[in-house]
Formats: C-alpha cells, structure tokens, sequence
C-alpha cells in the first residue's frame, strides 16, 4: 500500500513535469534545443512507465486492487464539492501502463521523424499536454477529474490534426474535430452536473460504490434505473463523439492530416479508446439500466459493420487503418454492453483494448511502409497479391450493391447529413433569433429595417457553416 | 451531313484542346519506380528563365529562392557584388550607364534593388509600418554611415536655406502644407538647437512626403491583372466560398477507388466500363442528403440512360457554363490542373499500363475531365444560388460574376512612394534633389523599379549564386594537375555515374592507390527486364526511356539441397503475414487476432523503434532460414527470339558481346586489364519510405543496379564472349575476372555476387580489393555523416558506418540518405582529370576516353545520349522541388499517405502529391547542372547538331555546358549560342592530405580542393 501510494503521485507527476517545461519554455518563447526535448521527454516517460509498473507490482504484492492517490478536496460549498482524486484499479492500471508504453515508443520514434521540423517544440509541447490528458483521464476518480483529462486529450488532439498549419486542409480538419470534441464534451459535463444534481456526488468511488472491498468491476450504482439511463445516455453520447462512433465517425480520417506518429498513438491507438474506457469505468449504470447496456451494444455493433463496410472500400492506408481500428472499437463497445450480463466480457473488452491499440499502433507507424511491404510479400507469394475481395458481397443481391458500394464510398453519408439536418437548422435557428433581434431592436429604435439586418452578407457564413468541409 | 461533319470538327478540335492541357501535366508515374524528371518538361522548348517565368503563372509555383535565401547567401559571401554587378552588366549590356531620372545610373539603381531587401506589402502594410515603426524617425541600419550623414546634412542645409527663410523672409505662407506640419511638429523657434536626432527624423519626413507627392502623377504601367476565367475562381474572389472544396473530395474518392492497385479489400463496381460509365453507375444513385448532388444524380441518371459519350458530355458541360471555343485550351487547361497529381497519375496510368497490375482504358483522363466539369456545374448552381441569391443561367454566371468583381489596381501608390522612400536612404537621394525631379522624371524612374520586380531581381540573384558556383567548378578543373592512373592497377572498379559514387571511389583510391576507377551510367548497358529470385514479377532495368527486350532471371541454386524446402517455407511465411495483415482489417478475425495476440506486438513496436539496428539483424538471422541460398543469373539463351517465357530468357553470346564491346569501349578500358575488375551497382535500402525507389539508381529505372553489374560481369567472364571481343580486337587477357557488386548507399555495405565461382588464384586479389573497399566504405558513411546533423562530427569511421546502418534500418527516419541533393555537376571526360579532386559528392562523373574515340564521336555521342537526359532530369527535379517544396516537391514527408498503391496524397483528401518531399531535397543548393565534357567545341556543336534533346536543353539553358580540352587545361564555357574561353578566377586550388584531412568538422558545403599526399608534399606557401 505505502509503495503504490509512493510511486503513484510520480506516475501522475513525471508528464506534469514534461509538459511544466515545454509548456513554460514555450510561453517565454524560448524553446529547448531538439537534443533537450528528446532527453527529457524519454526521462518522464521511462520514470512513469517504471512508476507504474512499480504501482502494479507493489499492488499484486500486497494484494490490493484499489489505491487512492493524490485525493484533495478543491472546492466545498454547501451542496457541492470538487474533489480531484486519483484511483490505480484492474482498469486504470493497465490502460496507464499502456499510455506510458505507447507514448513512449511514439516520443522516441517522433524524436527523429520530427529531426529539423519547424514546429518540434509545438509537437512535443502538445504531445505532453496529450499525456497528462490521457494518464489524468485514466487514473481519474472523480468525473471532473476525467473531465479535465478529456478536455486535455480533445485539445491537443485538435491542435495536433492542424499540426501543419501553413495548408487549409489540417486546419479545417482539425477545426471540425474539436467541433465534434466539443459536443462530446458538453455531453460529459452535463452528465457530471446530473450527478451532482441527482445523486450529490462526483466521485466515483461513492456513485459507483467503488470501494476497496469492490473494486472495479464490481460496483454497483445507487442510481435508479432512469438515473442511469439518462446520466449513462449522455454520456454515451460523450464517449461516441469520443471515439469517433456512429453518427460522429466522419471526423476519424480526417484525423489523418497530422503527422504520422500523432496520428497513430492517437487515433489508432489511445484517444480512440478513451470513449470504450468510460463506459468501462461507468459499468455499473450499465447493469442498472439494461436498456441503455441494449443501446450501448446496438451502437457498438451498427458501428463496427459501419466501419467495415466504409473500411473495405477505402483506398488509402491511413483510412483504412483508421477504419479498421473503429471496427474493433465498436466491438469493443458492444462487449462493454453484453458486459451487463456477463461481466468477465468486461475484462475481455479490456484486453481487447489493449492489444488493439498495440496492434494499430505498430499499423500505424508502419503505414508508409505499404509499398515495401508490397513488393517484399509478392517476392515470398511468387505473384500478385490476391485481389482481395470482401467474400461476403456475393451474399448481396447485384442490385444492392452499387447501392452499399455507395454508401461506402461516401462514408454513410453521416456528415452531410449532421451537416445538412443538425448543424444547418440550428445555424439557421440561431440567424433567425438573430435577425428578429436586429428588427425588434431597429423598432424599439425607431428606426427603418437597416440593409445590414436582412442582406446576403449575413447569409454568407451560414453557406460556409452548412457545407461538408472537406 | 454537314452537321455531323460540324460536330466531328467539333470533337477534334475538343480533343486536341485536351491533349495540349493534359500536356502540363506532371509527368510522374506510380511512385514505386520513381522517375526523376524536368518538373517543368511542358516548357523545354522556351529558355529557361522564360519557361520559368511561364510555368509559374501557369502552375503557381516559385521559380527561384525567396529573395532572402539569395540575400543570406551575399551576407555569407556565397554570392559576392562583383558576381551581381557582372550579372547585371550582361543583362543590361551598354544600356547599363543610362541615368535614370538623372539620379542614377540604371545599373546602379538595379544593384542597390539587389543587394537591399526593399519592404514591399499592401497599402496598408506600409501606412502601419510608416506610422507604427521608426521608418520616419531612424535612417534604414541598411545606409551606410556616410550615406546618412550626406542625407540628412543636405536636408539641413535645404530646410535652412529654401524652407525656413528666403531672403531674410518667412515663406511660410507659400510653402506645402506638410512643410509647416513639419515645422509645427518639431518646433520651428528652436531649429537652431535641433538635436541630430530631430535631423534625421526631419530628413526622413520630408522624404517621405517629397517621394508621396512625386508618385502622385505616375501612370500605371504594368498590366492590370486578368480576371480570372474558371467560374469557381471568380466566386471565390467574390465571395470567399470554393467550389473545388465540394467537388475534389468526391473526385478524390472516386479516382483513387478508380485507379487503385489493390488497397482496397472491394473493387468498383462497373470498374471496367471505364471512368465516366463508372461513376455515372453510382452517382445516378439518390443517396445523398445533399441537394446538389440529388441534382447531379439525376443528370447522371439521364446521361447514362441516353448512353451520352464523355466527350459529348464535356461539350454540353462547355455550353451550360458558356464558355465559347475560343477559350476552351485555357479552361480545359486550368480545369484539369486544379487537381493536377490526381489528373496527371491517371493520365501516366492509362499511357503506361505495363507499369501496373491493374491498367485503366485509354480516354479515362477525358472521363475524368468530363465527370469534374458535371460536379462543377451542379456545385456552381448551388454555390451561386446560396451565396449570390443568382438564379440565372450558368451560362451567363461568369458574365455576372464579372460584373460584380472589383477590378484591383496593380500598384498602390504607397507602395511606389516606398519603394522610392527606401532607395533614397540607401542611394542618398536628399528629399530637395527628389524634388526637383519633373514628373516625366518621377514616371521614368517608377517605371525603372517596376521593371525589375520580383521575378527579375530573383533571376538575377540566381544568376549571381550560379555564376560564382560555375567559377568554382570550373576553376577546380582548370587548375587541377592531372594524375595519371596507375600503371599496373592491382584492381579496377567501375561504378555508376551517380554523384554519390564521387566520393566512394575517391576513399577507395585514397585507400589503394594502385587501384583504377571508371564510371558508367549504372544499368552498365544491360537493358533488361529483370526477376530477382525474391520478386514476383519482371521490372525493368534500364533508364526509362529504353524498352528494354531482353528478360533475365534469378534462379535459385537446385543443386542446393533444401532449396525447394526454403522456397516453401517462405511461400507459406509470406502466405501467413498477408492474411494477418488483411485479417486485421475484418471483424472477427480483427477481434481475434487483437484480443489475443494484439500485444505481442509491442515486441517489434518497441525493439524496432528503440533499436532499429539490432531488431534488423535479428529479423536478417530468422530470415537466413528462408532465404534462397544461391542463386545464378539464366543469363544464356537457346531460343530464337528474347522473351519472357522459358527458353527465350536471356541473351545470345553474339547479343553478349555486342553488350560487353560497347560497355568497355565507352568507358575506354580496352588495355591494361588488371586480374580483378568489379562492376558495382548500387541501391538503396530504407524503411518506411514510399519514396525509397527514388534512392536508387536511376539509370536502372529506379531500382537497385546489383543485377546489372551481375550480369556484365557474368558476360565478360564467358569464354565465348571473350573470344568474340578478341576477334574484334579488344583482347581480355585470360588471367582478368570480372565481378558484379552492389555498393549499398544507404547503410555503406557491399554485397558481392557469384563470388564461389571466383577462381582460386584470384581469391587473394579479392581479398586485396575488399580490404580497400571495406576502408573505403568506411570513409564514404564518415564523409555522409557530416551531412546528419544527428550524426556528431567527432564520429570514428566505425561508429559512422554503425550510425548509417541505423538510419536504413529505422521507421522513424525520414533522411535515410540524403539522395542526390547536392549534386550540381556531370563531368565527362577520362578519370585522370578528376582523380585526387574532392568533389564533395557533387558530380556526376561519366568515363569517356576521348583519345580513343573516332573523328565522329560515336561513342561520345552515345555516352551523352545516355547520361545527359537522366542527369538533367535528376538535377532539374531537385531544383525546382528545392526552390518550392510544395509547389513543385510534394512537401514534408509527415503526413504522406499512400493511396491506391501509386502514390502519396498528405492526409486522407488531398491532391496526389508529386515530386520530391522536402527531407530529400533540403541540402540541396538548386541549380542548373553544369556539364564539362573533355572533348572540343568542334565536336561538342556537331554532336549537339544531331542530338535535339541535348540541344534543346543546352541551348535553351536548362543545363549549362563547357568543354575542357583533352591536351590542355583550357575551359570553353557555351554562352549564348557558341562557346567562350573561360578564364580562371583561382590562382591555385586548397590542398590537403586526404578527403578526411578537408571535410573534418564542417556540415555545410565545401570548397573543391586537391586532396592527397602528392599535393600535400610539394604544398605551396599559401596565403
């Protein structure tokens, strides 16, 4: 118990101190020299990676399954307390570890991809300020807590997608996903206020009943089952945002215009994850609320046959890659719900998180080998490559096809219609409170309708905001 | 009748319009065998300065360096004032002493505009930088002292005398507004006290009010813009929105779905009706939520059911947008060069079918284009009705647009006032002189500036940073003693021509000076298609624009007794990590494989990364068990004709020693022969790297040249062959062994081939040689290090080859190698004229004997025929990929992404990316490559004379061209139509010890010296 309490604060510190020193250097304008970023940047993830480890060890040694560490009340008002605290348990301990394991192979491998790249510093900057969101998120045992990890994560994620900054492209990109980010996000913090609201209480440890006696997975909710249904539909919504699931999936291959290390630790590997890994953390609403545990594995399993279906038609690697791993986090998901029933699928789903991310990670910063690997396969083959072709499409009657094919294509067509059906109408809704504000505000003034308060110039953004970007 | 025969001229005139455009296209292929070529190969016909100019209006790109990139290099005496003022003095030629405004001479004008950075920026850039810097108050740090102080004492003594008091008399009331604001403002009562200070700021007020005054009358004089003619860029300039952002995402999709070779787990359907059958077979589908393309699928519908042809498609397209004949060849051409990667991969696609396993119709570009002229138009209609409220026809929406677009003047005033502001301080033009100056005065002197805008100074500029390159090049081969080879050499290599070959033969005669080098365009004249015993499929080993018709191919050693077990073995590996790889990508065999064995793969993730070196020599260990142990070239023929079947691979021996006659006579080894003679290709192996094939050799076609040296060698052995070069007079004593090698340049190894067949006696020889090449090798990764800057300078030789060996062995590197960025010359002429030079991996060296070449110069004419174009290409592509990386190059490697197997686009929506990324080309110092031939003008012209490619480009400048003569130092340099002797501007070259003693300690480019013992010891006393 005392090692673990020992070596977890410094597993939460060392990326702290990481991101401290870039992120202050930084704001002085005076950046480290490339050699000083790379040998601190290995230092706290090695210290972390270890300190983890050490936490696990002492953990399985002592027999513990849950430590609180670095717990301090923020804020206390009468019906109201912030409390940030940090728990190690059977699901934060292996997804710490694994953080720590993949950023740090992506810090060394980013350390020459990035060799003489204007913009090292930035990278790295944000790449710490990824960590601390991840290892925040993961140990967190207060939802504002994980709120605060997640905004962390959602925010160098979007700014790592513009990393490249000088073309439109990454930028527009990177702008649409931290619009999504942000909708996912208001989701969390509304269900953190509901739990407030409904049960008084942020903490896990109580909402949950989280305790060292049942530790995760085996809490279990005070909450009724409507509590949990609408707290756990909210933050369905947040994890699906999260993690890029139906209807949000469009912002996953633009996600590919960062540079290719961000791009695999991140969406290939961990922030990916981090929608699956909340509703891990939240199972026991899941048993409170079967028919959110139904939704939860309806939205897992329509987005893992959405993902492969877009998958096998896309014809860039860093798409298909991205697919590919969002067909495993809806299955992911859906295990998550039938976890509801059986709970040892819990921990299934975990390790098929873990080594879903190792896998694509190693998929990822392989991505430019395709052509090599290629040519080298055809060599030990001895002749092309068999065309592949999905064997199930025979199944398909011939005229459906071209119709699926389509819908592939196109990506189910799931951002032009958020674009056209939600982010349109509201746009609009919001011009028109607009435009009954000037007019009201002309009358109370006295004044003739001004040109400014009906002409086309307002219309302009509205045609800018209703349009697919590409 | 007359109709159709109205709609057939129609057509025809239609498709030429296409050909011209798809003309501009980029030229390059799938990226796995990657061409260097002339970026700008639509313009080779125009001078080079003017097709640059050209190009960039058409393509968008930059034709030269930032000014500030010329400006650092005059700052570090790359390019010095003397090399500007004798650029300039050429440009000008007499006209060059003209006044301008009787203030200046033109040239001088011109020089000052070179060597000062004048602030140029919109109107309001530079109201905000007057009134917001101290422009007004501090003289420009760019004056010289005594420039400063002559301007502002004049000023003084002008204020004093014109301005304050004339005759004892305040004229106050008679002059200019802005002199009595200038008075008020700093206190007229005291300008007897005024500080130097308040001088100055007087001097630089009155400037700039006499400059903002003088412009004030001066007529435009360059053309206003043109409008712009596509639709989509009318409304963008009008308002803001872009149609490309609607139509080049689905055309993207779509193509790469179209071309790809193989990415994709389900092929297009209807993919084989062609591009436009193709897309008009989904799109007809009312699946969208977006109205516009609802629109378009119903036209779509309705062309396909009224089995409208493309081409027929793109008229109507014409006509709905109301663009008459006339301006079809600039539409069509701007149309299809906005999305130029994808429009022109498809178009090398469906010319080169042979380069791909799943080849496209002909006419897919004119689908392509036909299928972006329908997305257009209904994404016009849409854009339009939404942001202009434009109802109207489409045809008439350009007129419309026209309309509304706010024609913007050229110049601003301010600008010119500015411009002139800052000459004034750097020349030391007082504001009363400026005065003075008549209004015809002020216009001339505008429209000198003007004339030597941006492009001009920059051509200039380039002009200056080439020239001064030239003198060193030339000078170094001027004053270079030859050194003759040795006598009896011990061993002779032959490499490929290729720059960085410069320096591995110089460490290797450093390191055995008995031995002899000689250089050839790498394929060693054995064109062929070639299949490794590791390939699947023939490629072509030659520069591309040989067909090759001979098929060769490596065959594992039977005799060996597990070869067909290994064969197996392999077949059943590579069997196994396919399906992994496609099972990763489906749903259950995905859940599968990264539920239970997802984290085994932190092993190679983490070995890999973190030591790419040891994890590759574990991976070569486990392979060694797979691996075909031996293997012979099926170089021998006993068919009739060469094919790629059976019996009719290989080459006859009469076809052999054709081959081996004319590879010896052009590099004029014909006597001499010393026991060991090595053939040395050379490749390139990194990881991670789409562009790996632009590593290799190009005059293999961009792959590795190892089967080339392989199989001359394996002809020059064979008896028959040897037999036959006796009976034409070239006489191999029988003693001589040829050997075929692989020299490595990414990670400096050297694999030898069919070394078992080596005779015995000859064992020792080789050992001699691998010794001197071991050591050689060494000192080539040392020499390429200092260009790492993660490589430290104190590196030993050892440590240098072990940190080489990392870089080919690691995913995370993107500088593998550094290419052939740095090169800038193509020597051709025997190695006795270079041997002892230090090049500094620059030139290309080509071997020619012109002592043994006829009174024609066949064989020169057939050694430029060759070297020539692919150096041209290879220098032409990192100059302009180096001056615009993304313009011309396809950017940083960062976010590449391969698609459809046949190239890069950046993220998952962009363009296809072409040309070089900038990692490659980032050292490199963009010029023109300069090519000295040891031969005679006489020759050289005659030669030229039959030879329009080489013409086209020396004549046109696009390369530079000198001879040095064969019995003497004497350089002719060709300017301009003939050639002038070319006088040196050194007196002696830098001397020392060896190439490790010269470039120790230093990254950046280095002067050419004379390295070598010999030089050291008769070292002159230098200054």
């Amino acid at each position: 118990m005392e090692i673990a309490a020992v070596l977890g604060p410094i597993v939460l510190l060392s990326p702290a101190l990481l991101l401290a020193v870039l992120g202050s250097s930084s704001m002085i304008d005076r950046p480290l020299p490339e050699r000083n970023i790379n040998g601190l940047a290995r230092l706290t993830m090695v210290t972390g990676l270890l300190a983890a480890l050490g936490v696990l060890m002492a953990m399985l040694i002592e027999g513990t399954r849950l430590v609180t560490v670095l717990s301090a009340e923020w804020i206390r008002l009468p019906h109201y307390h912030f409390v940030l605290k940090f728990v190690f348990d059977r699901l934060s301990v292996p997804l710490v570890i694994l953080t720590f394991l993949l950023c740090g192979v992506i810090v060394s491998f980013a350390t020459r991809y990035m060799h003489r790249e204007r913009g090292y510093n930035r990278f790295f900057t944000l790449f710490a300020i990824f960590i601390v969101g991840m290892v925040t998120a993961c140990l967190a045992g207060t939802i504002e807590t994980l709120f605060v990890g997640w905004e962390l994560v959602g925010l160098s994620s979007a700014l790592l997608v513009a990393f490249l900054q000088e073309r439109p492209a990454p930028v527009r990109s990177g702008l649409h996903i931290w619009i999504i980010y942000r909708v996912s996000d208001a989701a969390l913090l509304l269900a953190a206020i509901l739990m407030h609201h409904m049960l008084g209480e942020g903490d896990f440890g109580r909402l949950l009943a989280t305790n060292s006696l049942h530790p995760w997975p085996e809490g279990a909710t005070v909450a009724t089952a409507v509590q949990a249904l609408v707290i756990g539909l909210l933050l369905v919504i947040a994890a699906a945002g999260k993690s890029a699931l139906v209807p949000f999936s469009g912002w996953l291959p633009r996600a590919m215009e960062g540079p290719t290390p961000s791009s695999a630790v991140f969406y290939g590997a961990l922030s990916v994850h981090l929608g699956a890994f909340l509703l891990l953390r939240m199972n026991p609403l899941l048993v409170a609320s079967h028919a959110l545990a139904l939704l939860v594995i309806v939205l897992g399993l329509v987005t893992a046959i959405y993902a492969h279906l877009v998958g096998s038609v896309q014809t860039d690697i860093k798409s298909v890659l991205s697919f590919a791993s969002l067909t495993q986090v809806g299955l992911i998901v859906a295990e998550i719900g039938l976890g509801a029933w059986i709970p040892a699928l819990w921990y299934v789903a975990l390790a098929h998180l873990l080594g879903h991310a190792c896998v694509r990670t190693l998929q990822f910063v392989r991505a430019p080998m395709l052509l090599q690997d290629y040519r080298r396969l055809e060599g030990a083959i001895g002749g092309r490559l068999r065309r592949p072709d999905a064997r199930y499409l025979h199944l398909l009657p011939v005229r459906f096809r071209s119709w699926i094919y389509i819908f592939a294509l196109e990506r189910g067509y799931l951002d032009s219609i958020l674009m056209e059906f939600v982010v349109a109408p509201f746009v609009n809704l919001f011009r028109g409170f607009d435009k009954i504000e000037r007019q009201w505000g002309d009358f109370l003034a006295g004044r003739r309708p001004s040109a400014a308060s009906t002409t086309s110039a307002q219309a302009q953004p509205v045609a800018d905001v209703a349009r697919p970007v590409p | 009748m007359s109709s159709s025969a109205a709609t057939d001229g129609r057509y025809r005139v239609l498709r030429e319009a296409i050909e011209r455009a798809a003309h501009l296209l980029p030229a390059q292929g799938p990226i796995t065998v990657f061409i260097h070529h002339n970026t700008l190969h639509a313009f080779e016909d125009l001078p080079f300065d003017q097709a640059l100019e050209h190009g960039t209006q058409i393509f968008g790109g930059e034709p030269y360096l930032p000014e500030s990139s010329y400006r650092d290099a005059l700052t570090a005496g790359r390019i010095r004032a003397d090399d500007l003022w004798a650029v300039l003095e050429d440009d000008l030629g007499i006209s060059a002493v003209d006044g301008v405004a009787r203030l200046v001479s033109r040239i001088d004008l011109r020089l000052a505009m070179l060597q000062y950075p004048l602030r140029s920026g919109p109107a309001e850039e530079l109201s905000w930088f007057v009134a917001m810097t101290d422009a007004l108050q501090r003289v420009s740090p760019m004056a010289s002292v005594a420039v400063k102080q002559k301007l502002i004492a004049e000023t003084r003594r002008w204020v004093m005398r014109d301005l304050r008091g004339r005759n004892g008399t305040t004229v106050a009331r008679r002059q200019p507004d802005w002199v009595n604001a200038l008075f008020e403002k700093f206190g007229e009562s005291r300008i007897e006290s005024w500080s130097a200070e308040t001088w100055e700021a007087v001097a630089l007020e009155a400037l700039w009010h006499v400059c903002r005054e003088g412009v004030q009358a001066v007529p435009e004089f360059t053309e206003a813009p043109s409008i712009p003619l596509r639709h989509r860029d009318l409304l963008l300039q009008m308002t803001g929105i872009d149609i490309d952002l609607l139509v080049n995402p689905i055309l993207i999709r779509f193509s790469a779905a179209f071309v790809d070779q193989g990415v994709a787990h389900w092929v297009l359907p209807d993919r084989e009706k062609g591009f436009f059958q193709a897309f008009a077979s989904l799109y007809r589908k009312r699946a969208s939520p977006v109205p516009w393309l609802r629109r378009l699928a119903r036209e779509m519908a309705r062309l396909q059911d009224a089995q409208t042809s493309a081409l027929d498609s793109i008229l109507e397209s014409l006509a709905a947008l109301g663009v008459p004949e006339s301006a079809w060849d600039t539409f069509l051409e701007e149309t299809l060069l906005s999305l130029r990667g994808w429009a022109g991969i498809i178009q090398q696609i469906e010319i080169r079918g042979d380069r791909v396993p799943h080849a496209i119709p002909a006419g897919t570009l004119t689908e392509f284009l036909a299928v972006r002229l329908l997305l257009e138009r209904f994404a016009l209609i849409d854009a339009s009705q939404q942001t202009l409220g434009y109802t109207g026809p489409l045809a008439s929406l350009r007129d419309e647009l026209r309309k509304r677009c706010p024609r913007s003047a050229t110049s601003s005033e301010q600008q010119r006032a500015f411009s002139v502001f800052e000459l004034a301080q750097v020349l030391g033009w007082p504001p009363d002189r400026l005065l003075r100056r008549t209004a015809e005065e002020w216009a001339d002197l505008i429209r000198e500036i003007e004339a030597f805008g941006g492009i001009q100074r920059r051509r200039a500029l380039h002009a200056a940073y080439e020239k001064r390159f030239r003198e060193q090049a030339l000078d170094a081969l001027a004053l270079h003693a030859p050194q003759p080879a040795p006598a009896t050499p011990r061993f002779q290599v032959i490499t490929c021509l290729d720059e960085r070959e410069e320096s591995f033969r110089r460490h290797l005669e450093e390191a055995a000076s008995d031995c002899e080098t000689f250089s050839a365009a790498g394929f060693f004249g054995v064109a062929m298609y070639y299949r490794g015993s590791a390939d699947a499929h023939f490629v072509p080993l030659c520069p591309i624009v040989i067909q090759p018709r001979h098929y060769v191919e490596e065959r594992s050693d039977d005799a060996v007794p597990d070869a067909h077990r290994r064969r197996q073995a392999r077949r059943l590996m590579g069997t196994v990590f396919h399906n992994i790889h496609r099972g990763t990508r489906g749903i259950l065999t995905g859940a599968f494989l990264t539920a239970a064995l997802g984290v085994l793969a932190t092993i190679p993730l983490i070995a890999r990364t973190l030591s790419p070196r040891l994890a590759a020599g574990i991976r070569a260990r486990l392979a060694r068990f797979v691996h075909p142990p031996r293997t012979r070239l099926g170089l021998e023929r006993s068919a009739g004709t060469p094919g790629s079947q059976g019996e009719h691979l290989g080459y006859t021996s009469d076809e052999m020693t054709d081959l081996a006659e004319r590879q010896l006579r052009d590099i004029g080894l014909l006597q001499n022969f010393s026991r060991l003679v090595l053939f040395i290709g050379h490749g390139s192996r990194s990881m991670n790297n789409p562009h790996a094939s632009a590593y290799d050799c190009g005059a293999c076609g961009g792959s590795a040249g190892g089967a080339n040296a392989r199989a001359i060698a394996a002809m020059l052995n064979d008896g028959r062959v040897r037999a036959g070069l006796a009976h034409r007079g070239l006489v191999i004593p029988a003693d001589t062994w040829f050997l075929g090698a692989l020299h490595n340049t990414c990670d400096e190894t050297l694999r030898v081939f069919d070394e078992d067949l080596l005779p015995g006696t000859h064992r020792a020889d080789l050992d001699y040689a691998r010794t001197a090449i071991e050591q050689a090798l060494g000192g080539n990764a040392h020499e390429r290090c200092r260009r790492f800057e993660s490589a430290p300078l104190t590196l030993t030789f050892a440590g240098a080859r072990e940190h080489v060996e990392n870089r080919s062995e690691d995913l995370a590197q993107v500088r593998p190698e550094m290419g052939h960025a740095t090169n800038a010359i193509c020597i051709v002429g025997r190695r006795q004229r270079t041997r002892g030079l230090f090049l500094d991996r620059r030139a290309f060296l080509v071997s020619y004997d012109p002592t043994r070449d006829d009174a024609e110069a066949t064989i020169l004419a057939r050694v430029l025929a060759a070297a020539v174009p692919v150096c041209a290409g290879i220098s032409l592509e990192y100059y302009f990929c180096r001056v615009d990386s993304t313009g011309w190059g396809c950017g940083t490697k960062l976010p590449h992404n391969i698609t459809s197997l046949v190239g890069v686009m950046d993220g998952a929506a962009s363009d296809m990316r072409t040309g070089l990324p900038w990692q490659m080309v980032e050292i490199h110092e963009p010029m023109r490559l300069l090519i000295v031939v040891e031969t005679t003008p006489a020759v050289i012209v005659n030669l030229m004379s039959r030879n329009a490619a080489i013409d086209r480009l020396v004549r046109n400048r696009w390369v530079r061209l000198a001879v040095l003569d064969p019995h003497s130092s004497r350089i002719e340099l060709f300017e301009y139509r003939k050639f002038f002797p070319y006088q040196p501007v050194a007196e002696r070259l830098p001397t020392a010890e060896s190439s490790v003693d010269w470039y120790r300690g230093w990254r950046d480019h280095l002067e050419f010296a004379e390295v070598g013992k010999c030089y050291q010891s008769h070292k002159v006393v230098e200054v």
